[in-house]
């Protein structure tokens, strides 16, 4: 029926079939709630709460390989604070149990964070933001940056082409290090240019076509499902038992 | 419609603060930034200090072009918004420091108004894209440090690419008082 993939249109893949909005709100609520919590049990328990999350909504591969990279990050990160704390000793004075907690913080962002980019497409989540009453003035220009970037991108590519042809066999990071200005004549001047031009015939385009910045872009997709609302409230759950676990911890002195 | 003729609603909305022109080049213009430290971060083989560089110098060169295509109060706080709204969907990045952010350009903002504006005075763009992005670095170092309190060591690297980072914006500002020169003489930007 129409009106059914009306509403289905809003909701990305994944197995919960959540809103983009509900997933942006859980993503928010992980960031805010990691950062208040200090003691790295109780960020602990919030990781395995986002983990589930997680593993529920992005395919297992995937999931290892984003592990993979953050696990290599964070080596990469300790390997410098090893470094420095050879170089300045009192840097080295933070007991392990106490370094682990960024790291702990990273993995709920990043559990927050890959079921949204990976299942919603980025004008979904524009439009979830138009459904959740920003101004035109904030909306318009939003929806026009997510539609021209491919645009942009493909037009840098063709730029580097045509550099590549006119600089034919000189093309060496260090020819570009010795020459900047140059670099930033052919690459930049071009860009610029060709934006000054897009931006007055798409403006005139659009105003001719009566677009304003009170356009409504967003649409009307109903109430949150069964599945939003019971992932909101895991969430809360979570992070409620999360804060009581901390607050145990500091009460007997393990934070 | 007049802007005087507009509601209190209308006003908190924002309509008659920008035409749709303006809006557009705002937009096309965040896209660009975008696309270009894409391009750079793909090229350049990841966040080095020299990729970092020339990110930020493109980035603030666009922003210098942009307030003198489009000299408004609220130009750069829209272009922020925009650029924090992208990183915020595409990366989950600034989720805590997006509303200090939008506050402290928006005091910089402020404070180029009670200066006469950018209408009266474009020379006011240079000041203030450096005092604004200077904010932004520093409290996205304060942000950082609230993630990794436990262990400061961590703190150096974040404090490190600021400064490089920031040393690009001030190279990009030079560029890019240059090109808008260039332009308003090619009549590409009107006067």
């Amino acid at each position: 029926m129409r009106a059914l993939s009306r509403i289905d249109q809003h909701r990305g893949a994944g197995r919960l079939r959540l809103r983009p909005e509900t997933r942006l709100l859980l993503m928010v609520a992980a960031s805010v709630s990691s950062l208040a919590l200090g003691a790295p049990r109780a960020l602990a328990l919030l990781l395995a709460f986002s983990m589930l999350y997680a593993a529920a909504e992005t395919r297992p591969r995937t999931l290892l390989m984003a592990y993979a990279f953050m696990g290599l990050m964070c080596a990469m990160s300790l390997a410098c604070v090893w470094l420095l704390g050879s170089i300045f000793p009192p840097m080295r004075d933070a007991p392990l149990s106490m370094a682990i907690s960024p790291f702990l913080r990273l993995g709920v962002s990043l559990n927050a964070l890959l079921p949204l980019a990976l299942n919603s497409r980025l004008t979904d989540l524009a439009m979830a933001l138009g459904r959740l009453r920003l101004p035109g003035i904030v909306r318009l220009p939003l929806m026009v940056t997510i539609r021209f970037i491919p645009t942009i991108l493909n037009d840098l590519v063709q730029l580097r082409e045509v550099v590549g042809i006119r600089f034919r066999g000189r093309r060496g990071l260090l020819f570009w290090l010795r020459h900047p200005i140059t670099w930033w004549r052919v690459f930049f001047q071009p860009l610029i240019v060709r934006l000054i031009r897009s931006a007055d015939e798409l403006a005139m385009a659009s105003e001719l076509k009566g677009l304003e910045p009170d356009t409504d872009f967003g649409g009307h997709p109903g109430p949150f499902s069964a599945d939003d609302r019971l992932a909101m409230l895991m969430a809360a759950l979570a992070i409620g038992l999360s804060a009581a676990a901390e607050m145990a911890l500091r009460g007997l002195g393990h934070a | 419609m007049s802007s005087k003729t507009l509601g209190w609603g209308s006003a908190l909305s924002g309509q008659g603060l920008f035409e749709t022109r303006e809006l557009v080049a705002i937009g096309l213009f965040s896209a660009a930034a975008k696309a270009s430290s894409l391009m750079l971060a793909l090229v350049g083989g990841g966040m080095n200090p020299l990729t970092l560089i020339l990110k930020s110098a493109v980035q603030s060169a666009l922003l210098v072009v942009l307030l003198a295509k489009v000299p408004k109060t609220g130009t750069l706080t829209l272009s922020n918004l925009i650029g924090l709204l992208l990183s915020f969907l595409l990366m989950g990045q600034h989720v805590i420091s997006l509303p200090v952010i939008l506050a402290g350009t928006m005091a910089v903002e402020l404070v180029a108004w009670l200066c006469g504006g950018l209408a009266r005075r474009p020379w006011l763009a240079i000041p203030m894209l450096a005092a604004s992005e200077l904010a932004i670095r520093l409290i996205n170092v304060a942000v950082s440090f609230l993630g990794v309190r436990e262990q400061p060591g961590l703190m150096a690297m974040v404090i490190a690419v600021s400064a490089f980072s920031y040393l690009g914006i001030l190279l990009g500002l030079v560029g890019g008082v240059r090109m808008t020169r260039e332009l308003r003489h090619a009549g590409l930007i009107q006067n």
